[in-house]
């Protein structure tokens, strides 16, 4: 035991002292932190105005479509500002909390109720985004954003409940904004000369001129004569057809329109069809595994289901982090002959052991730092919202399901580990355990590719199927925990999971007894296999 | 008492392949034997057998009292033939490593791996990389390793190998000191220099067979002795005495001496004897005692030729 635990701490102290590991610790919080600066930096610069040009000959409709331009701009004016009062009243809010002694599950309570009401309208609830849970905009109607005082009243309105220390707002530039046309063409000419007229503007050849000075033109919109007639169509010019939002507000309001008038030509009001069109048939969710009373499917269910991804992914990084420092490690131990003069002086378990806990600690020194610097960044950079999150999981997190994941993020963690150790002692070379890796790294991929598909269908049959393949199982059973599997399969796997990590670690310490002393080619599988069944060495 | 090394019977095989054949011999407390061989004799499965990094396939093993080397592992140095060490550890640091895994405390080790450093001329290297040693510094290094813990039984494989001659003979230095301490080591090897100044026994083994187990004068006894002279008459009086067995010029490559081949266990006085006798005159009378590459020449040399040919 003691010689383990000798074995364990040089293998943590030499890892602790390579470069590697102090990139790998430094890198992490780095590329959090320009996750969250440069969103930041590409919002601050914006996404320009779109400028484009709309040719109407119909009778009226290119009107129907500025107004619709004009509700999308209003819409994120009102987005922008909603963020911008969020963000300054958060630690107003934070405060609150604290003095009325609100923990997270009250605010949750409240606002599966308030949610609750919400839904039972059309409005888009994002519950990862306590900046904008909803959006305002959604709140209104459409009317009210397109009357200009009334747009006026609102936003003083709801700018007044920004606090006075808070820097004002500053009104974002529109979305799209429609330009005039040049002197040198004008309606009176056909659509094909316009568009032959302004495609160099268009290919971004050219600046178009306007009286605010050059811009670039984003697009141009041809609205024909009968454009709500089916067999018209209409055209939209543009080098960014990627952007989809101005045309589909466009025919979005076209498309409503044309509905509208048909509906009044067969003497129908439009406002009755409003209504009816938005009547809506719902359903309660309820989870007969859940207990008596409480059986209503929530919002926490949601973060209960989705929240195990974080340790998935944690489990996944923690794993393939220490697979590359088991490997070299060993593979120096033994192209060095080193091993040879270990070996004298412990045995085979004690020194595959001493190795697998020495950089496990490594690994969990690296998450360890990982986590802090993640919530050190997140309370700096992101604000109260980011630990409003956190504070939303811990609090659906119940302490069983804490368990469950830690019991099978060691079970995982060992169970790579010495197989990744007992690879490493049958190489002489990196190159040489490439070759055993790249097999391995593949199965290694299939709980990523399940890990969003399996809380949609948590208990169905290829979750549970993958529950009870070894490799797979730690990763399969955290995304399930969640959903209620049966005793049967927490258990089951649990056991299977210990004898596989009693297995994998005893087949291991053969194959490194084995393998360490063996130079040249690597052995054959079928050699292995001789290997694990041969008695002596 | 027990011996610290005792083998009977050993057989090691890798399917039809005998490494090691049915080999038996013992090494006495407080000696210094060599463990000599060709390549590929069976030395190294031998020494690793006996620290039980391999499992015979026959026969028993007793190191220092103990079946399994692993329950005295404590009492064991070793240096294995091919050597190496942690790239990025300090001298100091790594020769403490190995002696603390023998069960030495940390802060004895770490006082002990200095010391050692000093006396054998590392005491500059101490805080260096092991990356940034001489081969040759690496190996004293590494032998430093193997016997800071102060062990009774001392296995060494090739010490000598990669060693420049000043070195050679600070590694000679180290095993003299050993015995002084009166530890047991065992050494292969097959330069027979240095089995001849350091070694009291030998053990020599060809193609996995014991050929010999003794001490350095009964292997010397094993080639009769000759003696190289110069003067007149030579073959018509000496070369005739029954207690000569071959008579021819000398290959030293003095002119006209003459290197006469003793019969075994005659007495080389006799020749003097008999020259003044019959008053000739000898310009020349060297006793050679044969030595310890001759007879290992002798004890292998056929086998360990058509090892090489094969």
């Amino acid at each position: 035991m003691k010689l383990i635990f000798r074995i364990a701490i040089r293998e943590y102290l030499e890892n602790v002292k390579t470069k590697g590991f102090w990139i790998g610790i430094l890198l992490f919080p780095l590329l959090v932190w320009m996750m969250i600066e440069i969103p930041k930096f590409l919002e601050e610069r914006g996404i320009p105005t779109r400028n484009l040009i709309i040719i109407d000959r119909s009778d009226g409709l290119g009107e129907i479509a500025r107004e619709r331009i004009k509700l999308l701009n209003r819409q994120k004016t009102l987005g922008d500002l909603q963020v911008h009062i969020a963000k300054h009243t958060a630690d107003m809010r934070d405060q609150m909390m604290d003095d009325n002694q609100v923990d997270a599950v009250d605010v949750l309570d409240q606002l599966e109720k308030g949610l609750e009401q919400l839904s039972r309208s059309d409005i888009e609830i994002n519950i990862f985004s306590p900046d904008q849970l909803v959006k305002v905009a959604d709140l209104l109607p459409e009317e009210m954003l397109l009357d200009d005082d009334k747009w006026k009243f609102f936003k003083t309105m709801v700018g007044s409940q920004l606090p006075e220390d808070a820097p004002e707002f500053v009104e974002p530039p529109a979305r799209f904004r429609e330009v005039a046309l040049i002197d040198e063409i004008s309606l009176d000419d056909d659509d094909e000369a316009i568009e032959n007229h302004l495609k160099p503007y268009l290919r971004a050849e050219q600046n178009y001129p306007t009286d605010d000075g050059e811009i670039e033109l984003f697009a141009l919109v041809i609205i024909p004569e009968n454009a709500l007639d089916p067999e018209q169509d209409l055209h939209f010019w543009s080098s960014n057809l990627a952007d989809t939002d101005l045309i589909d507000a466009i025919l979005k309001s076209l498309s409503e329109e044309a509905r509208k008038r048909e509906y009044t030509r067969h003497g129908i009001e439009s406002e009755v069809v409003a209504e009816v069109a938005s009547l809506k048939v719902r359903s309660v969710n309820f989870n007969p595994n859940k207990s008596e009373g409480d059986e209503k499917v929530g919002i926490r269910d949601k973060i209960r289901q989705y929240a195990p991804i974080g340790f998935v992914y944690l489990l996944w990084i923690a794993i393939f982090s220490i697979a590359q420092m088991l490997l070299n490690n060993t593979i120096e131990e033994k192209s060095n002959r080193v091993i040879e003069v270990l070996l004298s002086s412990v045995t085979t378990t004690e020194l595959l052991m001493g190795k697998v806990f020495g950089v496990a600690a490594v690994g969990v020194t690296m998450q360890i730092a990982w986590i802090g610097s993640l919530i050190g960044i997140l309370r700096l950079k992101a604000g109260p919202s980011a630990t409003w999150i956190a504070d939303l999981i811990a609090a659906v997190i119940s302490p069983e399901l804490l368990g469950g994941f830690v019991f099978y993020f060691i079970a995982g963690y060992f169970f790579y580990a010495f197989l990744f150790a007992g690879i490493g002692s049958i190489c002489n070379t990196i190159k040489e355990a490439q070759n055993f890796l790249s097999p391995l790294m593949l199965v290694m991929m299939v709980p990523l590719g399940t890990m969003t598909f399996i809380p949609n269908d948590p208990n169905g049959a290829i979750a549970t199927t993958l529950s009870w393949i070894p490799p797979w199982t730690p990763f399969v059973m955290m995304n399930r925990m969640a959903a209620n599997p049966p005793d049967f399969d927490v258990y089951g796997t649990a056991i299977m999971m210990l004898v596989s990590v009693v297995l994998v670690f005893l087949a291991s310490a053969k194959i490194f007894r084995i393998g360490v002393l063996r130079t040249g080619q690597p052995p054959k599988l079928l050699e292995l296999l001789g290997w694990l069944r041969s008695k002596t060495f | 008492m027990t011996a610290p090394i005792e083998l009977i019977n050993v057989t090691k095989s890798y399917g039809d392949f005998n490494a090691v054949n049915d080999v038996s011999f013992t090494v006495p407390e407080g000696t210094v034997c060599g463990f000599l061989g060709p390549n590929g004799a069976g030395k190294t499965t031998c020494i690793r057998m006996m620290l039980d990094i391999l499992r015979p396939t026959s026969g028993t093993i007793s190191i220092l009292g103990a079946p399994r080397a692993l329950d005295v592992r404590g009492r064991i140095g070793y240096l294995p033939e091919e050597k190496g060490l942690y790239k990025k550890m300090t001298a100091a640091s790594i020769i403490a490593y190995f002696a603390t895994l023998k069960g030495m405390p940390s802060a004895l080790a770490k006082k002990t791996a200095r010391e050692l450093l000093e006396r054998y001329g590392l005491g500059a290297f101490q805080d260096h990389k092991c990356e940034a040693l001489s081969k040759g510094m690496g190996q004293k290094v590494q032998v430093l390793a193997s016997i800071a813990h102060e062990p009774d039984l001392v296995i060494l494989d090739e010490p000598f190998s990669g060693l420049d001659p000043v070195n050679q003979g600070v590694m000679e230095e180290v095993i003299r000191d050993l015995r002084a301490k009166g530890s047991t080591v065992l050494f292969s090897t097959h330069v027979m220099s240095h089995a001849e100044r350091v070694c009291e026994r030998i053990v020599v083994i060809s193609a996995g067979s014991l050929v010999f187990d003794g001490d350095v004068h009964e292997a010397r006894a094993l080639l009769p002795r000759r003696v190289r002279v110069r003067g007149s008459n030579i073959d018509e009086v000496l070369g005739q005495l029954p207690e000569v067995v071959n008579s021819a010029p000398s290959a030293d490559g003095r002119e006209g001496v003459t290197e006469l081949t003793l019969r075994e266990g005659a007495d080389p006085q006799l020749l003097l004897k008999t020259a003044f006798d019959s008053g000739i005159a000898l310009e020349v009378f060297e006793v050679v005692d044969p030595n310890l590459h001759e007879v290992f020449v002798h004890l292998v040399g056929e086998e360990a030729r058509e090892a090489a040919i094969r």
